[in-house]
């Protein structure tokens, strides 16, 4: 793509996220949604693949109708308060209309049908801009509002934690694995936000740096389904050996820091005494873990019989940027035991 | 304490820094003289209490044994596993030994503990390591599937133990085994209450395993290689008996009602996963049945909860640990020369190899728990305090006792007694490595016999 529009594309998709996070009025934070809405479109279709193109449709059918729920929403919290103020919605009826608006953006079960085909349609690098930075406005606006309906919430977590689950374990393409691993985390992350936000955030930075680290890790060996993944080890063998960690961070195996979500958020559930539900969603990531595993046995703990030991790709030195990933990768795996200082940081 | 900790991490940079030639030679010595140490936390100069303390570990008499089982386990499965990685490149090799290493890290961790979350968290680290050596290093297809038992049965037992250890924290304020003695939990006999006492318990008794739960003991057994074996075998099925000895302490008194069906199932498993030995032609399938069976008695002497139980749990499951890796490396030994884990396809053995039958015949023995061994001692003392609990239980351990004399004979003389097979023609003579391997698993068990006091724990 020209870099000039790449530069106004991006440009523009941070403007919108950052105005919404600005705003305190409704109209502002819808106008934030749809201008990041609006800039990520292009960058969507640019490869002008029909796949691609139907990606791009279906995300904005789906986020325009977001949009317009929230801006309903929004004005009908005015008709009845008199004000537009983001934090002080009181009646139930807007707030509800909010809350499930917003689940649509972020493809919250059972308002999740778009976000596998969506993803499916994209690239890895967009894929990655959509499961990551897309998330943030939303989110941004989900923390602010106080939720009206304490069990509306809690079921959009619970569906989306076991659609999450259930629905990734029949694909082998990457991309619709790593939208269903999207749904699985955003719902953990909605199980705990009216309890204790700053753990919803920290969710939240946690699945952005373990999903970075997985969508680059793919990026590198140029591979989108599982079969592809299986020569990964000639290309590049500590990549290949890094990724089973990765997966397992993301599954929620202690000792690796995806734990770290999942350890709070369980404690904060057992302590609103919600006990029953709380081992529930813990033993809906397990449905998680099965393809995560399967993807890590593929690539790493497996090797192909399609291989000729003789006639291996050259390793060339490769001109990827791969310090993000080194970085994400090390945050993936050894961040567990600073829980007390990320906790204290977050409830500042 | 951290004298052992520090250089068992050390150990991990060692391994990929060492010059290949001297790798194993170096590791083995590093790993020996950790062991040597280790040895020092035999020494208790109390009985009861908690020593070595610091903010985060600490050792009592029941923790202190298996410690150092941990630690004398690592020199033998380098020693064990240096035959068939010899064939692989030389950073798989290093990979190999830094998941063993980063296994007995966790392990140490996990059973100096304090706090009962430390403590899950580390259980539930030495499934990855475990994962990993089973699924990319064993031999047969059959391996991923192990893998994946393995790993969801461990979890799904787990998570909610994580969730009633929580509800257990939120409502008690401290998980730290130091006050656990003196904050129980005070029942009601709710429904839920009696949920809480059975996700506290599922995750150990998976782990041990308790029969109805078994499955993929034999899988994960059968398909790791030989270090993957031996570690399975004889820590980390501990860490189920310790994880439950542990907190049996804050689930009474519900403990007296809800135990009575795991105990009849742990018994009932006994008998089974003994009948079944019989019948099995996979020689290490049948020593994971085998294990199955001591750890089922292990279960129900430690859900009977008396100080016999506890104490002849304790000492079963050290020489059950050193047994049952023994008779893992012997089926290795077998394995290594046929390629074939078939107990038909190498009998006869004491006409070919005839010094390894001294180690197949005292392995066998310690298997069906022959007297003076603590492997008895531990066996008696359970089944006395179950008999002292209910005198019918007597008719189960007293059969499960015969079974196991029954299977272990037969593997002895299946193996070794007879004609040999005609298709042999070529079999390698016994290593030094070898025999130093088995005299290393069986010396330790047989110098238990002078002093039991060692590791039967804080209550007798």
């Amino acid at each position: 793509m020209n870099p000039y529009i790449l530069t106004i594309l991006l440009f523009a998709m941070g403007l919108g996220t950052t105005i919404t996070f600005a705003s305190s009025h409704w109209l502002l934070a819808w106008m934030g949604l749809e201008i990041n809405t609006l800039a990520i479109l292009p960058l969507m279709c640019q490869s002008h693949h029909p796949r691609a193109v139907e990606a791009t449709i279906k995300y904005f059918l789906t986020q325009a109708t977001a949009a317009a729920m929230l801006l309903f929403a929004s004005i009908t919290n005015a008709w009845i308060t008199g004000q537009w103020n983001l934090e002080f919605m009181s009646y139930s009826l807007p707030t509800t209309l909010v809350t499930v608006a917003l689940a649509l953006k972020i493809g919250l079960a059972p308002l999740h049908a778009w976000m596998p085909e969506v993803l499916q349609g994209l690239d890895l690098t967009t894929g990655l801009i959509l499961s990551t930075w897309q998330k943030l406005a939303p989110f941004c606006l989900l923390l602010q509002i106080n939720p009206s309906n304490t069990s509306l919430l809690l079921i959009l977590g619970l569906a989306s934690t076991l659609v999450g689950g259930w629905g990734g374990l029949n694909q082998n393409q990457l991309r619709k694995i790593l939208a269903y691993s999207s749904i699985a985390h955003l719902g953990w992350m909605i199980l705990v936000l009216q309890f204790f936000p700053s753990l919803t955030l920290l969710t939240l930075l946690m699945y952005f740096v373990m999903t970075f680290s997985l969508f680059i890790s793919f990026k590198v060996n140029n591979s989108t389904t599982i079969n592809s993944l299986s020569m990964s080890w000639s290309k590049a063998p500590i990549i290949s050996s890094m990724v089973p960690f990765i997966l397992l961070s993301l599954g929620g195996l202690p000792p690796l820091s995806g734990f770290m979500p999942k350890w709070l958020i369980l404690q904060e559930l057992t302590k609103q005494s919600l006990a029953p539900l709380a081992t529930l969603a813990a033993l809906s990531a397990l449905l998680s873990l099965y393809f995560y595993l399967r993807i890590s046995y593929a690539m790493t703990l497996t090797m192909s019989p399609n291989i000729l030991l003789n006639a291996l790709p050259w390793r060339l030195p490769s001109n990827q940027h791969t310090l993000p990933l080194a970085i994400t990768t090390s945050l993936t795996i050894c961040l567990l035991p600073l829980t007390p200082a990320i906790i204290t940081l977050l409830t500042l | 304490m951290l004298k052992i900790l520090i250089p068992s991490m050390f150990m991990l940079l060692t391994t990929w820094t060492s010059p290949f030639k001297q790798l194993w030679s170096t590791i083995l010595m590093y790993s020996f003289l950790v062991a040597t140490l280790s040895l020092t936390w035999l020494a208790m100069p109390t009985d009861t209490g908690w020593f070595y303390i610091n903010n985060y570990m600490a050792y009592d008499p029941l923790s202190s044994p298996l410690l150092v089982l941990t630690c004398w386990l690592l020199p033998l499965m380098i020693i064990a596993s240096q035959n068939h990685l010899a064939a692989e490149p030389e950073n798989r090799q290093r990979t190999y030994i830094s998941l063993l290493i980063s296994l007995q890290i966790f392990l140490i961790l996990a059973f100096s503990a304090t706090e009962m979350i430390m403590f899950y968290v580390m259980f539930e680290a030495t499934l990855i390591p475990t994962l990993i050596i089973i699924t990319r290093w064993g031999n047969q297809m059959e391996r991923l599937n192990a893998g994946t038992y393995f790993l969801f049965y461990t979890l799904a037992g787990s998570l909610p133990l994580l969730v009633a250890l929580l509800i257990y924290h939120s409502s008690m304020g401290s998980l730290s085994y130091l006050s656990l003695t003196s904050l129980p939990l005070t029942c009601s006999n709710l429904y839920a209450d009696k949920l809480w006492w059975m996700a506290c318990l599922l995750a150990f008794l998976v782990k041990m395993p308790l029969y109805g739960v078994h499955l993929w003991l034999p899988k994960a057994h059968v398909e790791a290689p030989i270090a993957g074996s031996m570690v399975l075998a004889a820590v980390l099925l501990k860490l189920g008996g310790y994880g439950m000895m542990r907190i049996m302490i804050i689930l009474d008194p519900l403990t007296k009602e809800l135990s009575y069906p795991f105990i009849i199932l742990a018994l009932w498993g006994v008998i089974m996963t003994g009948s079944i030995c019989l019948r099995q032609t996979d020689l290490k399938s049948l020593i994971a049945y085998s294990s199955v069976s001591h750890m089922g008695l292990v279960a129900a002497g430690i859900l009977i909860q008396t100080p016999w139980g506890f104490t002849g749990a304790l000492i079963l499951m050290i020489a059950h640990g050193l047994t049952s890796s023994a008779l893992f490396c012997l089926a290795n030994t077998n394995y290594e020369r046929t390629h074939s884990r078939t107990i038909i396809l190498a009998r006869g053995l004491q006409m070919v190899l005839p010094l390894m039958a001294t180690w197949w015949f005292l392995a066998s023995l310690a298997n069906l728990a022959l007297p003076p061994l603590p492997n008895l001692m531990g066996e008696i003392m359970i089944i006395t305090s179950l008999f002292n609990w209910s005198f019918y239980t007597l008719i189960l351990t007293g059969l499960g006792t015969l079974i196991t004399a029954s299977y272990s004979l037969y593997m002895f003389l299946l193996t070794q007694r007879g004609p040999i097979p005609h298709h042999l023609i070529l079999l390698e003579p016994s290593h030094t490595r070898e025999h130093l391997l088995l005299a290393l698993h069986l010396l330790p068990l047989l110098l238990l016999i002078a002093k039991p006091e060692l590791v039967w724990g804080w209550t007798a």
